[in-house]
């Protein structure tokens, strides 16, 4: 990534210094003397002597134009040196000793801030007159501020960091800490703020000097040479093309070399791709036709799920199959990482953009009766479903809930998607009483903000049962909650599930205790692939592989005598160890289990395990 | 609501009163007798009588205190003083031509919205896409291109070579109503150039990081729709950044519309402030800059007053 930004850095860069180079060797150039009047031959076009032509004192324009390079330059160059100088002093020392140091640095600087940035230099102007040092003065003023709010809003977070807390445990002086330890680490948005300043500055000098208040003549600068090119642009249009030209590439190429040094520095801010419900890839091979003997409410077939990744695409989900009665309700339990939300959003064709299903099936049996594979569902027919025959509850109900709209409105939109016209206010209000939000009459007219948490996410389940749903996804429902609160979702989504009779429900969780709570089965998965499947009773009272053992021993209210983590971390997806994936962490691990990976073996009828030790576990 | 509204009236109002001391110390306390820099044009040495008489009359002989309340009592009575070139009340001439120069930041205001917003949207919504990739440039370069520059290419192409328009000047509306905004077009096309890829990228930005949020895809759990999903879950949240970056670049062209008023010889306030700077003519600069300021605080006043009205959050901030 950071080799790409490089590469894209080069050309503007190398321009950059280009014009630099000339800007700087200027004097020693053949050129005409810039200032030299040739009043009998003004406004002549181009010739031998004169490549661009002369200007209206008969004056070379090339000559002028190379020579008002190095002014705005070296007038932009100082100004911006002089103000990142003071700017960063300023910002580091106020974000670092925070304070009254802050309020006497940052924040008066800030006051610059209040002033529109011309009008502040006119001020100055007037103060000091026209001329090249009121101009480095002003411009310095103008910009200090900005690299003071840099620095300081750097300071601030490196200051945290261990290693500067560390130097100053060790009693290192002050000023080497800021110096040698804080500088080098916000160096890199000083210099994007560098390069940003650099083309204010000179859109500031030229638009003072072409208003007469900037460089005086005849010193060639660009803004002058425009302003003295307009009186005459009927006769001579070239004359204002040439510095006009000057100016605005000049600008350009310090744009773009300052956007390409953000993305070099700062490869997270780059732009990302498409939104993902304008797209839904179904670039999958046809699968079988799914049959009418399919029994069930959802069945998941050698779900696979694959996201680019440094080296090559990689499987975030493998072969992952379960299947789900209407009126049950199965558990998928994992840790971060195992891909249970993943699989959960590629039953709703939901997937973020970067993740794409490769193999498998996912066939559901709508409300009509007729079953559809949803991994290759048009998007048109897919949002059909969504809302009415699948619903999903999600993990944080303050994020999933818009809070610029009205909480009424964005349960009603559930009912009105699905070409519910009439009487929605009045299905709303009895759709939030059901869900238990007191007062409902009030609250459908509440913005989610002024609910609690608990209720934010009892009005995302009103929505999402507003129109009966044949299945209920529910991601995390209660992570976010207090744990008093989570009691009592769950304990609604029990009683919803007894009121709807035939609506399954997938949870998606890692907390095992709320398992047993809710489920009838649980699929335990880790690193993208399902490692056991049973009946939540069974699972408990006799784990047929290592990690759910591992998970139900790491159980708060677990009957374990003592608490254990499991040692270690889900692996990456891109360095998945090459036999089974938790060998690395089991305590059970022999040879073969790094060597072969294992398959999920029926061990009885509804009970799977991917474990190669299993017996020795009953 | 109201109380919100309040509080932040009077910080807007506290604010006005530093500026305006801020000013007045700005002017008063920098090294060298405004008196004497006023009356040594081109380095000679002025009469010391001539000195002593602008001074009396400037009342720079008061201490520092007495001029200040006196400034300040001023101020509230509107009274910023009396040109030092022709003794015409500046207050006047201010309230002749601020209006000139709101039609003019207004109406370059309503145009890059116009098209800012709209595009911004379209290449969010195809990001990556060839639309996009070809409006990101064109905003790059417009951006680039300094205010003057367009401004007097636009005379240069459309007065000069098209003669479609005319290079510039003022009719006031009631005389012409149509000439009068066929001349303000023009000027605030070419603020608009720049501003309007402003707003344009930061609405693509904006949409581009709503669009990623959580309630995007519950809302499209929900089935509803791709475009109700834009209309009521992405452009209104979208717009906060987007009201933020207009308002406060319409307030730097408060000031910054001087470029423009030049190339255009528009007679707004910005002309008056460079003529005022020219002539060095301190109580003129004084209280032009008072009033472009006080205009900027009030601008922020709206902004936040408008952030309550899009985000109800703000409201009970």
């Amino acid at each position: 990534m950071r080799r790409i930004g490089l590469r894209a850095l080069a050309v503007p860069g190398l321009i950059s210094l280009a014009i630099l180079l000339v800007a700087v060797a200027v004097p020693l150039l053949p050129l005409a003397d810039p200032v030299r009047q040739d009043v009998a031959n003004r406004l002549a076009g181009p010739s031998a002597a004169h490549w661009l032509g002369q200007d209206e004192y008969g004056r070379d324009v090339l000559s002028r134009i190379l020579w008002g390079a190095r002014v705005s330059l070296s007038v932009a160059f100082a100004a911006t040196a002089v103000a990142a100088v003071i700017g960063t002093l300023l910002g580091i020392l106020g974000g670092y000793f925070r304070g009254v140091v802050e309020l006497a640095t940052v924040r008066v600087a800030e006051i610059v801030l209040c002033f529109p940035p011309l009008l502040l230099a006119l001020l100055v102007v007037t103060l000091l007159g026209p001329g090249a040092g009121t101009l480095i003065f002003s411009l310095s003023i103008l910009f200090a501020p900005g690299f003071a709010r840099v620095a300081y809003g750097e300071t601030l977070s490196a200051r945290a960091l261990d290693y500067v807390t560390a130097q100053e445990a060790l009693g290192a002086p002050t000023g080497r800490i800021l110096v040698r330890t804080l500088l080098p680490n916000i160096a890199a948005p000083l210099i994007v703020q560098f390069s940003l300043t650099v083309a204010s500055a000179m859109v500031l000098e030229s638009g003072l000097s072409f208003l007469g208040l900037g460089v005086v003549p005849p010193s060639p600068s660009w803004g002058l040479m425009i302003r003295g090119a307009r009186a005459t642009m009927e006769q001579a249009p070239l004359l204002l093309a040439w510095p006009c030209l000057a100016l605005t590439l000049t600008v350009l190429l310090l744009n773009l070399l300052c956007d390409r040094l953000r993305d070099a520095l700062d490869p997270r801010g780059r732009a990302a791709g498409r939104p993902g419900f304008l797209r839904r890839v179904l670039a999958l091979p046809a699968a079988a036709a799914p049959g009418a003997s399919v029994p069930g409410l959802l069945a998941v077939e050698g779900l696979t799920l694959q996201v680019p990744g440094p080296a090559g695409p990689v499987q975030v989900v493998r072969d992952v199959g379960f299947s789900l009665a209407p009126g049950e309700t199965l558990a998928i339990v994992g840790e971060s990482g195992s891909g249970k939300t993943l699989t959960g959003l590629a039953i709703m064709g939901l997937l973020p953009p970067a993740v794409t299903p490769v193999a498998g099936r996912i066939l559901f049996t709508g409300r009509d009766g007729s079953v559809r594979d949803l991994l290759r569902l048009p998007e048109r027919e897919m949002r059909r479903l969504r809302g009415r025959d699948l619903s999903m509850i999600f993990q944080d109900p303050s994020s999933s809930l818009n809070p610029l709209v009205r909480i009424g409105v964005q349960v009603a939109e559930s009912l009105r998607a699905h070409g519910v016209a009439e009487g929605v206010k009045g299905r709303v209000v009895a759709l939030l009483r059901q869900v238990g939000l007191p007062d409902p009459e009030r609250q459908a007219m509440a913005y989610p903000h002024e609910v609690s948490g608990g209720q934010r996410q009892r009005v995302m389940i009103a929505a999402a049962i507003a129109n009966h749903p044949r299945l209920l996804l529910a991601d995390e429902p209660t992570t976010a909650l207090d744990v008093t609160v989570q009691a009592q979702i769950l304990a609604l989504l029990a009683a919803l599930k007894r009121a709807e009779g035939v609506m399954g429900m997938v949870f998606v969780t890692h907390n095992l205790a709320v398992v047993a709570d809710i489920a009838d089965r649980a699929v335990v998965m880790y690193a993208g692939e399902v490692v056991e499947e049973g009946p939540v009773a069974e699972l408990f009272a006799a784990p047929r592989h290592p990690y759910t053992a591992a998970l139900i021993a790491s159980m708060p209210e677990g009957e374990a005598d003592r608490l254990t983590a499991i040692p270690g971390a889900v692996p990456q997806p891109w360095a998945m160890p090459a036999g089974c994936r938790f060998a690395p962490r089991c305590a059970m691990a022999m040879e073969a289990c790094g060597a072969t990976s294992p398959a999920l073996a029926e061990i009885a009828p509804g009970r799977a395990t991917r474990c190669l030790r299993w017996k020795e576990m009953a | 609501m109201l109380a919100y509204a309040a509080r932040r009236l009077a910080v807007s109002v506290a604010l006005v009163w530093v500026v305006a001391s801020l000013v007045f110390l700005v002017i008063h306390l920098i090294p060298g007798d405004p008196a004497e820099l006023l009356l040594s044009q081109g380095g000679i040495a002025p009469d010391p009588a001539a000195v002593e008489e602008l001074r009396e009359r400037l009342g720079l002989n008061q201490p520092l205190w007495t001029q200040y309340v006196a400034y300040m009592g001023g101020l509230l009575k509107g009274d910023f003083g009396l040109s030092l070139q022709d003794e015409h009340p500046i207050a006047d001439e201010i309230a002749l031509r601020l209006p000139r120069t709101l039609e003019l930041v207004g109406m370059a205001g309503a145009i890059s919205v116009a098209f800012g917003v709209p595009l911004g949207m379209v290449a969010a919504l195809r990001a990556g896409g060839p639309l996009d990739r070809a409006l990101s440039a064109w905003a790059s370069f417009a951006l680039s291109v300094p205010v003057f520059v367009v401004g007097t290419l636009a005379i240069l192409v459309l007065a000069q070579e098209l003669r479609l328009v005319s290079a510039g000047g003022y009719v006031p509306f009631a005389r012409d109503p149509v000439r009068h905004v066929a001349l303000l077009l023009v000027p605030a096309g070419t603020i608009a150039f720049g501003l309007g890829a402003v707003v344009f990228r930061v609405m693509r930005s904006s949409v581009l990081e709503v669009l990623e949020r959580e309630h995007v895809r519950a809302a499209q759990a929900r089935g509803v729709s791709p475009a109700a999903i834009i209309r009521r879950h992405v452009v209104r949240n979208a717009l906060t950044p987007v009201v933020t970056v207009v308002a406060l670049h319409l307030g730097t062209l408060l000031g910054g519309t001087v470029l423009v008023e030049f190339v255009f010889n528009w007679p707004g306030l910005s002309g008056y402030l460079v003529r005022a700077v020219e002539a060095r003519d301190y109580p003129e600069v004084m209280g032009i800059v008072l009033v472009i300021s006080s205009l900027f605080v009030l601008l922020n006043f709206v902004v936040d007053m408008l952030y309550a009205v899009i985000d109800p959050r703000v409201r009970h901030g």
